[in-house]
């Protein structure tokens, strides 16, 4: 296959991606990872060492699969905070009833409070990381621009841009798309793509500037 | 002779790895500890300190003059004595319904990010409740995060009044920013921490006035309320003295600071305060440090909107636990694993001794995050993941390079295979070597946990193919 075909092929598909992206995420929104959710806690003390295992397993079934985080708190690790989606009174109870035959604890349902989480909102998560990045992208268009002045200053510029930009779009469409949650990893996936792009147009500058080269010798 | 240098450089990375992964056991204690120093963690894979912060719905009592002017320093006041001045003393709530709108919760919510960014808390995470104002925030535990809690809802009112009359001379408004700064007091004898207040242009006209009125009519103004004062009922002689100077006050938080007059008139527009003095004691000094910086942080950034009550401060460990952990360090084993298996079958000898080479540069590449106190967060576990990779792909460059070559026991050659494998994939990564050092600057845990993992371990790839796996491969080629 040429590869002008190919090119053609690879940006008809991220086209595709993208927009498909774009119309999930505005009529759907993204899927926010639990944490990044507006959500309930209850914290248990049940003054003994656990597993956060054990309680995850009593918790998913008394919240009817609802995804939970299970996490120790204080020093001595013996109070569980149980965080997920919306618990209601009920499940609070099933829960500290499951919980006490386990551990065979006397934890009274009557005390325990269903506390509300504010989530922490997408764009306090991104909001550090703008800076950084600009900072990053900005010296290596600097560093591009000068190592590659024989193939266009300009071109070589805005190809990086449109490459680390794209690269971008096309995985937050296909987190939109497959509903990968956004939370904790979405940044270090971020980084990967941003790290792969920058090294990907590299390679494809330096095997150009060494045709250009190659043509100047000739 | 080659075989032995070969064996030997393979025992060494052994060695190792033993040492990495398996540890240096000693006795201590009459129990066996491991001495490889432990890996530091970031706060998303540890746990961190969560603090609420909840709109206090609190009263307090608030003593007023027949004008309706606030009493500052009132607490001393008896009952009689208000109601001799014709004071009024009324229990009114810190946080008035008026206040206690969403605009304000999400102002809180800046000024306290602000604080935090000041305060060089590295990695936070903060959410607000528009409907009530709740404040949920979750901050590293170290040695520093009790200062940070205990400094997170001070209001930070600023005022400069009168002492006689309380009127408000200076307030938050007046402030341009605050900083510590240090200095030789030459009456401690000793190094003097100052909180430097600078003003607004405003500001520092307003306190050359406040400076040159005081100081000007102090004698005057001494008098005319000495003759005020005698009509009035006094208990001491100590309390006629109080009353009759002519004083500033500078409060923070209804809290006196510094009760003073001005010697000479003030033109720079700045106010600097004597913390604390110590000639040799550095805890002292640092003390005082931590002391005039939180205030510095506090006034500016100016005041909260809202009083806010610590409703809970405790340490909740993260959902990622070891076991997560240890899922990732087989994954990434895995990984390598097969990439080594697919090295070896590709390269034969070559790629066997590379694979070897390889796994000692994982080795070290651990052993020097864990020595050089490199903060790992999920970002980071990302960056050993790239790190890792990077080295792959040079390697099999190198062997690539090696394998395409006439004669591959012509040692010259194989070091011009290796020179030109370093040069194109150098030259490649440079882009991402740019980025890794911005990253290993920023003031953000996360980012630089990546930068600093990304950093060791380009630098390792560098130096660690060229003593090792360079020199295994030129003794191979030898042979």
């Amino acid at each position: 296959m040429e590869q002008k075909t190919k090119n053609r092929i690879i940006i008809i598909i991220s086209a595709i991606i993208i927009i498909a992206g774009i119309a999930i995420a505005i009529t759907k929104g993204f899927n926010f990872e639990l944490k990044y959710e507006n959500s309930n806690k209850i914290e248990l003390n049940l003054g003994q060492e656990f597993n956060n295992e054990d309680i995850k397993v009593v918790a998913e079934e008394q919240l009817n699969g609802q995804k939970v985080i299970i996490q120790k708190v204080e020093e001595f690790a013996d109070t569980v905070s149980i965080v997920t989606k919306s618990i209601s009174e009920e499940q609070k109870n099933n829960i500290v009833t499951k919980v006490n035959e386990k551990y065979e604890t006397e934890i009274d349902a009557e005390k325990i409070e269903i506390t509300p989480v504010q989530h922490v909102r997408g764009r306090d998560l991104i909001k550090p990381y703008i800076k950084p990045f600009s900072i990053a992208t900005i010296l290596i268009l600097v560093y591009m621009a000068f190592r590659y002045n024989k193939i266009g200053v300009l071109k070589t510029i805005i190809k990086t841009i449109i490459i680390l930009a794209l690269t971008q779009l096309i995985l937050f469409s296909i987190m939109a798309i497959t509903r990968i949650p956004v939370g904790r990893l979405t940044i270090p996936l971020v980084i990967i793509v941003y790290v792969t792009s920058l090294i990907a147009i590299a390679t494809d500058f330096e095997k150009k500037l060494q045709s250009v080269k190659n043509e100047d010798k000739e | 002779m080659k075989k032995v240098k070969i064996l030997t450089i393979i025992l060494i990375i052994i060695l190792i790895t033993m040492v990495s992964f398996l540890g240096v056991y000693m006795q201590k204690q009459n129990r066996m500890e491991n001495n490889v120093k432990d890996y530091s963690y970031a706060m998303d894979l540890k746990g961190a300190r969560n603090i609420k912060l909840k709109v206090s719905q609190e009263s307090r009592d608030v003593v007023r003059d027949a004008n309706g002017t606030e009493i500052m320093d009132a607490e001393d006041l008896t009952d009689e004595k208000i109601q001799e001045k014709g004071y009024t003393k009324q229990s009114e709530p810190y946080n008035s319904e008026n206040v206690q709108k969403a605009e304000n919760y999400k102002k809180s919510k800046e000024l306290i990010e602000q604080r935090l960014e000041k305060m060089g808390v590295e990695s936070y995470e903060i959410s607000v409740n528009e409907q009530n104002g709740e404040i949920l925030i979750q901050v590293p535990e170290n040695t520093d995060t009790d200062r940070i809690v205990s400094n997170i809802n001070t209001i930070g009112n600023f005022k400069i009044i009168d002492t006689q009359t309380n009127e408000v001379l200076m307030n938050n408004n007046d402030i341009k920013l605050a900083n510590v700064i240090y200095g030789s007091d030459s009456t401690a004898k000793g190094t003097g921490v100052y909180l430097n207040i600078e003003f607004t242009k405003e500001g520092a006209k307003k306190l050359e006035e406040i400076s040159n009125i005081y100081v000007e009519k102090e004698e005057e103004e001494t008098e005319d309320s000495d003759s005020e004062e005698k009509s009035e009922d006094t208990d001491s002689e100590e309390t006629e003295e109080e009353t009759e100077e002519k004083t500033i006050t500078m409060m923070i938080d209804n809290e006196t600071m510094i009760k003073t007059s001005f010697d000479e008139p003030m033109t720079d527009g700045s106010i600097q305060l004597n913390i604390g003095s110590a000639t040799t004691d550095v805890e002292t000094l640092s003390d005082y440090m931590t002391q005039a910086s939180n205030i510095a942080v506090i006034l500016d950034n100016g005041e909260l909107p809202l009083k806010y009550d610590i409703d809970e401060n405790k340490y909740i460990m993260s959902d990622i636990t070891d076991k997560y952990i240890q899922y990732i360090e087989i994954g990434v084993a895995g990984i390598i694993l097969i990439g080594i298996i697919i090295l070896m079958f590709k390269y034969k000898a070559n790629g066997i001794l590379s694979s070897i080479s390889y796994i000692g540069l994982v080795s070290i590449f651990l052993l020097l995050l864990r020595y050089t106190n490199v903060v790992i967060s999920i970002q980071g576990i990302f960056g050993i993941a790239i790190t890792l990779a990077l080295n792959y792909i040079f390697v099999n460059k190198v062997l690539s390079k090696i394998n395409n070559l006439e004669v591959q026991s012509n040692k010259s050659q194989v070091s011009v295979a290796i020179k030109e494998s370093y040069k194109e994939f150098f030259i490649k990564i440079i882009p991402v070597c740019i980025a890794t050092i911005v990253f290993c600057f920023v003031e953000w845990t996360y980012i630089s946990s990546f930068g600093m993992v990304m950093f060791w371990g380009i630098l390792l790839i560098a130096l660690y193919n060229y003593v090792i796996t360079n020199t295994i491969l030129k003794i191979r080629a030898e042979e």
